[in-house]
C-alpha cells in the first residue's frame, strides 16, 4: 500500500533553483546623450530643463492622453542649433508587461514628431518596436493628431503592449507640449 | 515505481527546463485570461497544486500537470498537458469515494490537450475575450488514488479587462466540464462499503472572477474567487463550494512564477457520515489547496 513517496516541494525547489541563477535582462540601446545625437544630429546644445509636473499640468495631459503621469518631474531638454531653438528632446518611461520601457520623443518647435528612440527595453518579449518602420509611424505627428494602436498605428504581433504604451506614451509628450512647452 | 516516478519527475522537468514561456503568463492560479501567445512562441509550465485537509484523519494530495503550449497565430493557440498525482489518505473513510489508506508518489495520471481562439484582445478593443476547448484522458481518481478512467470535455469562456495603464488586470472565467468516468473494482473493501463501478456521467459548472494588480515592477498581487457545482448521473447536485484565495506573482525575464492559496469558504452536497464541518463540501474537496505555478518563456 506504502509506495515510494517524493516530496511536494522538490520539483519547484529544483526548478526555482535552476532559473533562479540567470543573468538580469536590461538592455540599454541607447544612453541620453547618444539618444540626442541619434535624434538632433546638427544639434550643439541640450539644455536641460526639467519640467515640473504640476496638479493642474498633470490632469490637462492625463485627460488627453488618457494615460497616468506618475512621475512629478519630467526630464526635457531645449535643443539649439547655431544659437536658434531646433527643438525639444523629452525622455519618458512607460510601463512594459513587467518593467519601464525608456524610451525619447524629438519635437521640432512646432511640437511636431521628429523621431522616437528606445533607450532602455527590459521586456523578454516586444523588442520588435525598436523597428525604425514601427517608430517611423510617430513622424510628423502634432497634438490633436489621432494616435491609436490598430486605427492608424499599426500593431506588431507579439509586442501589442509594447506598442500601445508607447503608443499612449507619444500622445503624452505630445500633451505635455501642448500645456507646457509651446 | 521509482523508476516510474523518476520518469515522470524527469519529463515533467524537461517539459518546463528545455523547452523555454511568453504572453499567456498566469497572473492567478486558478483563473486565465483571454490572451494568447504570439505566433510561433512556445511557453511551458510546471503546476504544484496541493489540496489538503478532509476535517478528520490525514488527506494530502499532489496534482503535478506539465504543459507545452504553442501560438499558431497571434489569437490562436495549442496546449498539451501531462498530468500526475500523489496521494496520502489516512484514517478517512468515505462511503463510495476513498475506500481506505493510501500513500505513493507521483504516478503518471492523465493527458490533456486544449485550444485557445482569442476574439477580443484587452489591449486593443474595449475588453478580451477568448474561448477554450480541451479533451482530457484520465486513469487516477484524483481523490481517492484508486483507479478510474475518465473521458472529459471542456469549454471555458474567458473575459478579461484591464485597467490603470494595464496594471490591474480583472478576469472572469465561466467554464463546463463534461466527464465520462468508469472506476475499476477494489478488492478488500470494508464490509457494506460501496463503491460503484457503473459508468456514469459528470457535469462540473465553474464560474470565477480575479484582479491581479502590478504593485511593484515584476511583482503582482491578485485574489480571485469562484463558486464550482457538479451534477452526476443519478444523483442530480452532487456538491457545489465557494473557494477564494491570494496569489502572488513574479516574473522575469524568461520565467514567472505563481504562489495561490485558495480555501474552501462554504460548500454543499451531503456531508459524508460523522463529518463534523458541514458547511463545507468535503467528500471531494478539500479545506484548502496550494499552488505553485512557473512558467519558462522561449
Amino acid at each position: 500500500m506504502y509506495e515510494n513517496n517524493l516530496h511536494w516541494w522538490t520539483l519547484p525547489a529544483i526548478v526555482v533553483t535552476a532559473v533562479a541563477g540567470q543573468p538580469a535582462y536590461a538592455v540599454q540601446y541607447l544612453t541620453v546623450a547618444q539618444a540626442q545625437k541619434v535624434l538632433f544630429p546638427d544639434a550643439d546644445q541640450f539644455v536641460s530643463q526639467p519640467l515640473q509636473l504640476t496638479a493642474a499640468l498633470k490632469r490637462a495631459v492625463e485627460r488627453y492622453s488618457h494615460v497616468r503621469l506618475l512621475a512629478d518631474t519630467q526630464p526635457v531638454w531645449r535643443v539649439l542649433q547655431d544659437g536658434e531653438d531646433a527643438g525639444w528632446f523629452v525622455e519618458d518611461e512607460v510601463y512594459g508587461k513587467h518593467e519601464f520601457i525608456t524610451y525619447a520623443v524629438a519635437l521640432d518647435s512646432n511640437g511636431g514628431v521628429l523621431g522616437v528612440e528606445i533607450l532602455d527595453y527590459r521586456e523578454t518579449h516586444g523588442g520588435e518596436v525598436r523597428n525604425p518602420d514601427w517608430r517611423a509611424q510617430f513622424t510628423g505627428k502634432h497634438y490633436g493628431d489621432e494616435l491609436k494602436l490598430g486605427r492608424n498605428i499599426s500593431n506588431i504581433s507579439g509586442a501589442t503592449l509594447s506598442c500601445k504604451h508607447l503608443t499612449e506614451g507619444v500622445r503624452r509628450v505630445l500633451g505635455i507640449f501642448h500645456a507646457a512647452l509651446k | 515505481m521509482k523508476i516510474l516516478n523518476a520518469g515522470l519527475l524527469a519529463g515533467l522537468l524537461a517539459a518546463v527546463l528545455v523547452t523555454p514561456a511568453r504572453a499567456d503568463e498566469n497572473l492567478l492560479g486558478y483563473l486565465s485570461g483571454a490572451e494568447t501567445l504570439p505566433a510561433g512562441a512556445k511557453e511551458a509550465y510546471l503546476w504544484v497544486t496541493n489540496r489538503r485537509g478532509k476535517g478528520t484523519g490525514h488527506y494530502s494530495a499532489f496534482d503535478l500537470e506539465g504543459e507545452f503550449e504553442y501560438g499558431f497565430t497571434s489569437n490562436f493557440q495549442g496546449k498539451l498537458s501531462l498530468k500526475g498525482l500523489a496521494v496520502d489518505t489516512r484514517n478517512i473513510l468515505i462511503d463510495a469515494y476513498i475506500p481506505g489508506d493510501r500513500k505513493f508518489g507521483p504516478k503518471l495520471s492523465g493527458v490533456e490537450g486544449t485550444l485557445k481562439y482569442r476574439f477580443l484582445s484587452p489591449l486593443i478593443n474595449s475588453f478580451g475575450l477568448a474561448g477554450q476547448v480541451s479533451l482530457s484522458r484520465g486513469w487516477l481518481d484524483p481523490y481517492s488514488g484508486r483507479d478510474k478512467n475518465t473521458t472529459s470535455l471542456g469549454l471555458d469562456f474567458l473575459i478579461q479587462k484591464n485597467f490603470l495603464d494595464d496594471q490591474l488586470i480583472s478576469v472572469i472565467n465561466l467554464s463546463n466540464e463534461n466527464t465520462y468516468a468508469d472506476r475499476s473494482p477494489i478488492a478488500g473493501l470494508p464490509p457494506g462499503f460501496e463503491w460503484p463501478t457503473e459508468p456514469e456521467m459528470e457535469i462540473e459548472f465553474r464560474a470565477g472572477t480575479g484582479l491581479s494588480y502590478r504593485f511593484a515592477p515584476r511583482w503582482f498581487v491578485g485574489l480571485e474567487t469562484f463558486y464550482e457545482t457538479e451534477f452526476e448521473t443519478g444523483v442530480g447536485q452532487e456538491r457545489w463550494s465557494w473557494h477564494a484565495g491570494p496569489s502572488l506573482h513574479y516574473a522575469a525575464k524568461s520565467w514567472w512564477a505563481t504562489f495561490t492559496w485558495m480555501r474552501q469558504i462554504r460548500g454543499g452536497g451531503p456531508p459524508y457520515a460523522g463529518q463534523t464541518d458541514t458547511r463545507l463540501h468535503l467528500i471531494e474537496k478539500t479545506r484548502q489547496e496550494f499552488r505553485f505555478k512557473i512558467g519558462y518563456n522561449f
